[in-house]
């Protein structure tokens, strides 16, 4: 189960494009460090890892022992809510110390996480959702639905992230049955409640939540916590026994890539995730495990659909078939990822893998913009380091546009500006996710009434075809409905995705429990309750 | 008889000192300069983070900024206002003692800002000091035997090292001490919140070994050529024919007249490393002051930005004076009044 299928990468360091901050933060040297790398590795005489499984896959698990992980993306903005959950290590707090009803599971699927059962009535208006027994809150308290309904008055009133997955639930209508059971009434139909209630948004808080005091039911207890660092302790009674296996993990945060490399080669941290391809060949020659995972999150390119001149479709499409998918791939991510068609939730299973893929097509390209009078076509695009690969991707697009006689002009940012009052209003740029299924995914982003309406995307047919598919509890039928909305999207849809990023992870050898993950988050999103060392 | 009792002409001379009292002056003035310089730093530092898009509110809110909450947020942290009554609020704030609480999380800026400061100020100290006296030993060594074989290599030497950023020096020495060829020295050098940067001193020595090996070039090459020529001086060869030994030469005669210029120099560096050490501090992991502002920008937490540049500013103000006084002292020439 655990394939440590690591791939020995041949890459080409030539062509891949350096960002102004990638050379401030001293890439450029690292890419000549790389370089150099292996010529001082044999001179220090490392072993080499060769791309073999690991033996610890039918090993059993060990209990204690303290991992120290490395992470970027955090601030001195990290919070201790986890219901306000927005770096990398937020995320981390929201899913080891609390948890949410239902979880994904490596493959993309959804598990039962708190939720013994949660199940629609027959036209899905009403939500049934049951509690497994004996989960404690990490002071002692019993799990309980009232801790539920707590939760989503809180997120609700509060405004917090998930407030957006709420507003179709009638929160003074919600009814305790018992300790264990709540029945959720909707105000509409919405048949996948479910779904959106796995990862970050949905956390389930104790009633009386206050975010300074953490107390969760997950694996662990937060004992320390500063914008540079969390400390983790094992909460020896979490309900599902015998996880988590280590005593405690500690989480530090970097600023740079190149540091946490070089902590983990030096070894001050056991592991470290979010890292680009080009270190795979140095940590694989000192030794280190890689695990890359195929990711299930995505950075479309956003064109606004009522901003000139993309409210024309004929244009849309010929900015899509402009692009070289598999070469952009190479030089963003050296290969590692997966190909994207334009159509967002790569692995949810009512994905229409049957849509033709698309590729690129300049004479297609060049003579659309003919037929909306848009050659020579001029357009900015703005760009910053919002997630990894975003500018690079940004810059291979610009040189690939070329070819159908499209100037791009990148403008990049400050991660802070990107996000500023503009952000949702540009005319073509950027945006990151993390998995999300299909449906929800349409809600958070392709309704009028979308909290990230980044394409700002008004066709009467979406709406339409969102409401009978949430009013549809057949889930054959609503994957029906689903490809018919994947069909518009692939067709005439305002967004660009040309693949899904990889996630990757890098350990020292006697850290197990590491897998391929689709949830496009670091460590299978954070799975250290099911980590050992060895 | 009388009179001259009376006027007193035969009472000893008073004795005035006539060397401190300029100097006084000068230091009390350039302080009252420097105090003025402090505030106008802050004024404009203040003007230009609010000139900058966005705001502490989108910062902290990230990608999930919606209207709403952005004005939730702002109105809580004050940014409503207009920019008079902020800065206002802030440096009435200051004078009071309270430096504020940052933008990001609430916390006090002192307890945020305090132990970055520390920990920057050991790395600038130390590796002033080591760089300093490595620097000068090298630059005396150089002159006394120019143009031998040992002042051609470290000329040679010194050249190059002036010729490579940074981060080339700091990745390099990582590369060789901690994670590529050796492995006797951590990789990065976090200092987890609450620990003094003294716990464990392996984790200063690449920092401070790469700050020492980007400054001795300039120390170094200051000092040898403001030795060569003393070494060439009229007194010196005096000196020479007088028999003096060169030991006596080099430490008596020729080091003190050489010092001025060096000094300059030293200050020079010193400010550097307060101000340059971000790259380094990023490279390494070190919690420093320079990671710290280069964070507070991005977050435009005002309150962190504007005590980080003030303790910079007062820093250069300090090393300033500093700097011209020791210059001064070293050559006592320039302290007499002009004629």
């Amino acid at each position: 189960m655990s394939d440590h299928d690591t791939k020995t990468m041949l890459y080409d360091l030539q062509g891949r494009p350096l960002t102004r901050r990638q050379a401030l933060k001293g890439a450029a040297v690292a890419g000549a460090a790389v370089s150099l790398g292996p010529l001082l590795a044999a001179c220090g005489g490392s072993t080499s890892e060769s791309a073999s499984p690991s033996a610890s896959a039918v090993a059993t698990p060990k209990k204690g022992g303290t991992i120290r992980a490395g992470i970027t993306g955090g601030s001195n903005s990290n919070t201790l809510d986890v219901t306000a959950e927005i770096t990398n290590s937020d995320a981390a707090r929201t899913v080891m110390c609390y948890e949410a009803l239902i979880e994904i599971l490596p493959d993309g699927t959804m598990g039962m996480l708190l939720a013994e059962e949660m199940t629609p009535n027959a036209d899905a208006t009403e939500w049934t959702i049951r509690l497994k027994p004996d989960i404690t809150w990490q002071d002692g308290k019993p799990l309980t639905a009232d801790d539920v309904m707590f939760s989503y008055n809180y997120i609700s009133k509060n405004q917090k992230n998930g407030a957006g997955f709420l507003s179709v639930v009638d929160l003074p209508a919600m009814k305790k049955l018992d300790d264990l059971t709540l029945l959720v009434p909707m105000k509409e139909p919405n048949s996948v409640f479910l779904q959106v209630q796995p990862t970050w948004f949905l956390p389930i808080v104790p009633v009386g939540y206050n975010p300074d005091k953490p107390n969760g039911t997950g694996p662990f207890k937060i004992t320390q916590f500063s914008p540079q660092q969390t400390v983790f302790e094992r909460y020896e009674n979490y309900w599902n026994q015998p996880l988590p296996y280590v005593d405690k993990v500690i989480l530090t945060e970097y600023a740079d890539i190149t540091a946490q490399v070089n902590a983990l080669l030096g070894g001050q941290e056991d592991t470290i995730s979010l890292i680009t391809a080009s270190e795979i060949s140095t940590l694989q020659s000192q030794g280190k495990k890689i695990v890359i995972s195929p990711g299930g999150g995505f950075n479309p390119f956003t064109m606004n659909v009522t901003a000139k001149p993309f409210d024309d479709v004929r244009v849309r499409q010929a900015m899509r078939l402009v692009i070289d998918r598999p070469q952009m791939l190479d030089l963003v991510f050296q290969g590692n990822g997966t190909i994207g068609n334009d159509v967002f939730s790569r692995w949810d299973p009512a994905y229409d893998t049957s849509i033709p893929q698309r590729e690129q097509d300049i004479e297609q390209a060049k003579s659309l913009l003919k037929q909306a009078g848009q050659e020579g076509l001029v357009v900015e695009l703005v760009t910053a380091d919002i997630a990894m690969g975003v500018v690079n991707s940004a810059q291979v697009y610009a040189q690939q546009a070329k070819a159908a006689g499209i100037t791009v002009n990148v403008r990049k940012t400050t991660v802070t500006d990107f996000f500023g009052p503009e952000y949702l209003k540009y005319p073509f740029a950027f945006d990151y996710w993390g998995f999300q299924y299909y449906l929800p995914q349409v809600q958070s982003e392709l309704l009028p009434t979308s909290p990230y309406w980044e394409t700002h995307w008004d066709d009467p047919r979406t709406n339409s075809l969102i409401k009978e598919a949430l009013a549809t509890s057949d889930e054959a039928k609503r994957t029906e409905i689903a490809h018919e909305m994947q069909t518009i999207d692939h067709e005439e849809g305002g967004l660009i995705i040309p693949f899904f990023p990889p996630v990757i992870d890098a350990s020292v050898p006697e850290l197990n429990g590491l897998v391929e993950s689709k949830i496009g988050a670091a460590w299978n999103n954070f799975d250290f309750k099911n980590y050992w060392l060895s | 008889m009388s009179t001259i009792h009376q006027t007193g002409a035969l009472a000893p001379p008073v004795a005035r000192p006539r060397a401190s009292h300029p100097m006084f002056a000068l230091v009390g003035r350039r302080l009252a300069l420097g105090i003025l310089t402090l505030l106008m730093v802050s004024i404009v530092i203040f003007a230009a983070t609010t000139v900058l898009p966005g705001n502490a509110a989108y910062a902290v809110l990230g990608q999930h900024a919606t209207p709403e909450r952005v004005q939730a947020l702002e109105a809580q942290l004050h940014l409503d206002r207009s920019v008079v009554v902020q800065y206002w609020d802030w440096i009435s704030g200051v004078l009071r003692g309270n430096l504020g609480e940052s933008f990001s999380n609430g916390d006090a800026v002192s307890l945020l800002v305090g132990p970055r400061i520390m920990n920057s100020l050991v790395l600038v100290l130390l590796a002033g000091l080591i760089g300093t006296l490595v620097g000068v030993g090298l630059g005396m060594l150089a002159a006394a035997r120019r143009d031998g074989w040992l002042d051609n290599t470290l000329n040679v030497i010194a050249l190059a090292v002036t010729a490579l950023p940074e981060f080339v020096v700091a990745i390099g020495l990582v590369m060789l001490f901690a994670s590529l060829a050796l492995h006797i020295l951590p990789g990065t050098s976090f200092i987890p919140p609450g620990v003094s940067p003294w716990s464990d001193p392996s984790l200063l020595v690449l920092p401070v070994a790469t700050l020492v090996i980007v400054i001795i070039p300039y120390i170094f090459r200051m000092m040898r050529g403001a030795m060569i020529e003393a070494l060439e001086s009229d007194y010196v060869e005096m000196a020479r024919l007088k028999g003096v030994s060169r030991r006596r030469i080099l430490l008596v005669h020729a080091l003190p007249n050489s010092i001025a210029p060096t000094i300059q120099v030293i200050g020079l560096n010193l400010l550097y490393l307060a101000g340059g050490i971000v790259v380094v501090e990023y490279v390494f992991a070190y919690p420093g002051m320079g990671a710290g502002l280069v964070d507070a920008v991005s977050a435009r937490d005002i309150p962190t930005i504007q005590f980080i540049t003030l303790v910079l500013a007062a820093f250069y103000v300090f090393m300033n004076i500093l700097t011209d006084v020791v210059a001064l002292l070293a050559s006592p020439r320039r302290r007499l009044p002009r004629s």
